[in-house]
């Protein structure tokens, strides 16, 4: 069935090409030596660019193609994304970890296409009429945590967090009644809470009970939930104590990186020694010289940040971090323009992980988040991640596209 | 109800306070904190430092050294601070022993290991070092470092040797603390115990300002000291070692090994020719090199595990051991007359002595060695079951023993004579021929010792084993043995060590040149036919008793002759040794 493409939203289109642009020369400094005075670059960038290709395919694919072949392969897609993240634990180790599938030259990356294919079963989850609120909740927490699972086993712990922000962001989007989303929160801060002290928690307990209160819940939700949340706080340090001290810091190891200095932490020293003599103007293209510290092989792909940071500045990053808002805030308002449920769900969810990778992976640069792994969106090196953000990009265009088409 | 999911609204404005969290830290870092960074950036303050561990050295039952360490100054280069690659490469080819195109291929390998020192030059001598010092002011890329290299006190095969880790190696054990400069077991022992040697890296980062005080970027300890690798004792006793090389007779090819019964243990292990392996840890030069692999004698063949020959008549004794198992014969039993031969078939077979043995028992037989005995006994054997039951008698699998590139021995089966020989062949001759070891089968010289070892060790087989303990941190941690008992009942076990009394101690045995005064030697001779030369490989095999089971051994020599004449006498030479030593 031809479509029109004559609403389409060009402003979002271009960004991303800028975006697009713009790593494929990070890129190309980022894997550029110098001995004496000749310069060596590895080719990641011309890999870049055929994915950058096949991307821009998967675009216009995607802009074609009606929606309904799409739905069709959301549950099958999303069986295929769980079969894939248990085969890969199967397989031999790549860098340390069980993330990657080889296949010939490529590493498939199988949390990546199941972010997607997650996010998108759940947007069909939620979007369906007649659904009970905890039928809802409970389904959407079923359908998330089994490839969380999975990807903490990897162990992945940055990836497996986005899934977290895409269920929490749907949720969030939907109408559903803002004290569910406060109870499903509840226990977290509970459990952070039962590390500083009591009285912070009672507290926190205080607000939770008087929030719930507000929305007019029945007593006996309210009375459980703050039972629960109770619960939570005392059980945590037993569980806690009973963990031996290895294990103990194996797990603060695991939420906080740094804690190695040898490993995570030496990385976020050099990245942030990179930005930060990058000064106001920065060194200039190519110039960097921290770029090539032994922190590597994570140059071209995790912290590639650091590298624009080093060579182009203050001013680079903020002209970098102004076509990334912009791009962000161009969904957005796609967001607020469309009117179907599924649409808006889908959308919602695309903007989600992307604000969160974007943010995660530029704070982690900045040293001011742990290291978790997450690359920055269009920008670092990556044919899985860049395939499924550009197709969840060319999903948002086709929404809004379509959408002016029946209007 | 209708759901407008109207929430959307708030997204700009989270996204608006993210990018502003992140504008802050941005400008905090490379505004306000910007010029700080720049120095440290500048002087490259901040430097993770590998602390090698110290490599485990290996020494004798004794105490007394085989591999050590010992200092040697290296030449490293670190790609990221060369000025002029050109010069800097002509430089070193032109007062190192290293040519231009090698250095230039190192170089684009590490291309992108900028600031990482590389090395370039093992082992400098002296001389060489002060006549270029003066010069390295000028390559500031260039740095000398003092470490240490292996080096072997005698040649011999077991201890193997280290070398540079090649990229196979490194791609692989990165993650375990290699480095592209690391020293890694490459052969026998050395590579056998490589994880308990090698010890684990330490780490420093090194954060100091110009004036020479911490920087203080990181809270944790930044020291993680290095753990040495473990000492490796064996139970190779080098007096032994050294008078065995000694009395070796001059070229001639073959393996002498010995095992003490008590443990497993082995006490002596010579191969010869053989070869030193500090040539290959200090770097070997192209000629030595040529050399070695070319050798017609081929010094670089282990021949205690990795030379098989066919066992000879020291095989006789597995077919005896065999023949009473199966009830075909009892220790009276007779068989065919030996007029210096028999006929089989259309065949007349010869015994090795062409006047006859007349008809023997099978305690004479082996005494004496008599051939037609065996030949006899062969026709009531299965093939397959003279095979299952070498196997059963570890003939033919690898002894296990702790080294690298042992290989196994060879018994024929059916299927391999039809794919050899063709469809029709008829087996009862080459059967003939295995049964007094001859032929087809093939054995290591250390599987033969192990088996005469537990013929003497009544039927306790020993697995094989250099190492005798390893000292970690002031630990010691014996070795464990692990033994096998083989399928010899004891009554037949009892004949097996009358017959291999009666051929080194009474007249006329075949071994008596081995005979000794206050240590009683059993053994065994064999000649073994082979296609490398028309006199026959020299075998004698054994083990000595000094109250209770003492020592295993075998006496191995390539094309030498007669096992009795030229390997008997060399087995009671070593013995007597060793008595006066131990």
């Amino acid at each position: 069935m031809p479509r029109s493409l004559r609403d389409i939203d060009w402003t979002m289109l271009a960004l991303l090409l800028f975006l697009l642009v713009a790593g494929v020369f990070t890129i190309y400094s980022a894997s550029t030596t110098k001995i004496g005075n000749d310069y060596i670059t590895e080719d990641f960038y011309l890999r870049q660019l055929i994915w950058i290709g096949i991307g821009l395919i998967l675009v216009y694919l995607t802009l074609r193609i009606s929606y309904s072949f799409f739905e069709f392969f959301i549950l099958p897609g999303y069986l295929v994304s769980i079969l894939l993240l248990v085969l890969v634990l199967f397989l031999p180790e790549i860098k340390g970890s069980h993330r990657w599938i080889a296949l010939g030259p490529f590493n498939l990356q199988p949390s990546e296409l199941a972010k997607i294919t997650t996010m998108l079963l759940l947007s069909k989850i939620i979007s369906k009429p007649n659904t009970g609120d905890w039928e809802l909740l409970f389904k959407s927490f079923f359908v998330t945590i089994i490839p969380v699972v999975l990807i903490m086993l990897e162990p992945d712990l940055g990836t497996s967090l986005t899934f977290w922000v895409i269920l929490f962001s749907l949720l969030a989007i939907s109408d559903l009644p803002i004290y569910f989303l406060i109870l499903i929160l509840s226990p977290i801060l509970s459990v952070v809470t039962s590390f500083f002290s009591i009285f912070l928690f009672i507290f926190f307990l205080i607000i939770l009970i008087y929030i719930l209160y507000r929305t007019r819940l029945s007593l006996i939700i309210i009375g459980l939930g703050a039972f629960f949340n109770i619960i939570i706080f005392f059980i945590t340090p037993l569980i806690w104590n009973a963990l031996r001290g290895y294990q103990q810091n194996r797990i603060l190891s695991f939420i906080d990186p740094t804690r190695d200095p040898f490993g995570a932490g030496y990385q976020i020293i050099q990245s942030r020694i990179a930005i930060g003599s990058g000064g106001f103007t920065g060194k200039g293209f190519l110039l960097g010289t921290q770029k090539n510290l032994n922190f590597l092989p994570e140059h071209h792909t995790d912290f590639i940040f650091s590298v624009i940071g080093e060579e182009l500045g203050f001013l680079g990053c903020v002209v970098l971090l102004l076509l990334l808002f912009f791009f962000l805030y161009r969904i957005a308002c796609n967001l607020e323009k469309l009117k179907r449920k599924e649409t808006k769900l889908i959308t919602a969810g695309v903007l989600a992980f992307l604000t969160f990778q974007i943010f995660v992976n530029i704070a982690i640069n900045l040293g001011i988040m742990p290291t978790t792994g997450i690359p920055l969106p269009f920008i670092s090196y990556g044919g899985s991640s860049l395939l499924i953000n550009m197709f969840a990009v060319g999903l948002v265009l086709k929404f809004v596209n379509e959408q002016s088409i029946f209007k | 109800m209708f759901k407008k999911y109207s929430r959307s609204r708030y997204s700009i404005g989270i996204i608006s306070i993210l990018f502003f969290i992140l504008t802050i830290a941005i400008f905090n870092l490379q505004i306000i904190a910007g010029e700080k960074y720049s120095r440290i950036a500048e002087k490259n303050y901040v430097r993770l430092k590998t602390i090698t561990p110290i490599r485990g050295e290996i020494y004798d039952n004794k105490y007394r050294p085989i591999a050590v360490n010992e200092p040697a100054i290296n030449l490293y280069v670190e790609l990221g601070k060369i000025i002029d690659k050109d010069r800097l490469i002509l430089f070193i080819s032109e007062n190192f022993e290293i040519t231009a195109e090698k250095i230039e291929a190192l170089i684009h390998k590490n291309r992108f290991r900028l600031y990482q020192d590389l090395l370039l030059v093992q082992n400098i001598p002296y001389d060489q070092l002060v006549r270029v010092a003066e010069h390295m002011n000028h390559f500031p890329s260039l740095t000398l470092k003092t470490e240490n290299i292996r080096q072997y006190l005698y040649n011999n095969h077991f201890t193997g040797y280290v070398g540079r880790i090649n990229d196979k190696e490194h791609e692989k054990l990165q993650d375990q603390g290699y480095s592209i400069n690391s020293m890694i077991g490459k052969t026998g022992l050395e590579k056998y115990y490589e994880s308990q040697l090698k010890g684990k890296n330490g780490l420093e980062i090194l954060q100091v300002d110009a004036s020479g005080r911490s920087l203080e970027l990181f809270k944790e300890s930044v020291v993680k000291n290095p753990v040495n690798g473990s000492t490796l004792i064996l139970a190779i006793d080098n007096e032994l070692q050294a008078y065995i090389n000694r009395i070796f007779p001059e070229n001639r090819n073959g393996a002498i090994v010995f095992q003490d019964l008590k443990t497993g243990g082995i006490l002596a292990y010579v191969s010869r020719p053989d070869f030193d392996p500090t040539l290959f840890a200090q770097g070997i030069s192209a000629t030595d090199w040529d050399k070695l692999i070319n050798d017609p004698n081929k010094a670089m063949l282990d021949r205690v595990i990795q030379g098989t020959y066919p066992p000879a008549s020291t095989y006789k004794l597995l077919i005896a051991a065999l023949g009473l198992t199966d009830n075909l014969i009892d220790k009276k039993t007779k068989l065919t007359y030996c007029d210096g031969g028999m006929n089989i078939g259309n065949r007349y077979f010869k015994c090795w002595i062409k006047k006859g043995h007349g008809k023997l028992s099978v305690v004479d037989a082996i005494k004496y060695s008599c051939d037609v005995f065996f030949y006899d006994l062969s026709t009531r054997i299965s093939l397959e079951r003279m095979g299952e039951f070498t196997r059963q008698n570890l003939l033919l699998d690898k002894t296990g023993i702790d080294l690298i590139g042992e290989r196994k021995g060879f018994f024929p089966d059916l299927k391999w004579y039809k794919d050899n020989y063709g469809k029709y062949v008829g087996i009862i001759g080459p059967k003939v021929n295995l049964s007094i070891g001859q032929g087809e089968i093939l054995t290591t010289p250390l599987q033969i010792c192990c088996f005469f070892g537990a013929l003497g060790n009544d039927g306790v087989w020993t697995r094989p084993h250099l190492l005798a303990k390893t000292i970690k941190d002031k630990e010691t941690i014996e070795f464990q043995p692990t033994t096998m008992r083989l399928p010899i009942a004891e009554d037949i076990l009892a004949l097996m060590q009358e017959s291999l009394y009666k051929a080194v101690n009474e007249s006329y045995g075949t071994g008596t040149a081995s005979k000794l005064n206050n240590v009683t030697v059993y053994g065994k001779t064999g000649s073994a036919e082979n296609h490398m030369g028309k006199i026959t490989h020299a075998w004698f095999a054994g083990y000595t008793v000094r109250d209770e089971p003492d020592l295993a051994f075998t006496i191995f020599l390539e094309n030498a002759g007669h096992g009795g004449s030229v390997a008997a006498p060399l087995a009671g030479k070593i013995i007597k040794y060793y008595n006066k030593i131990r």
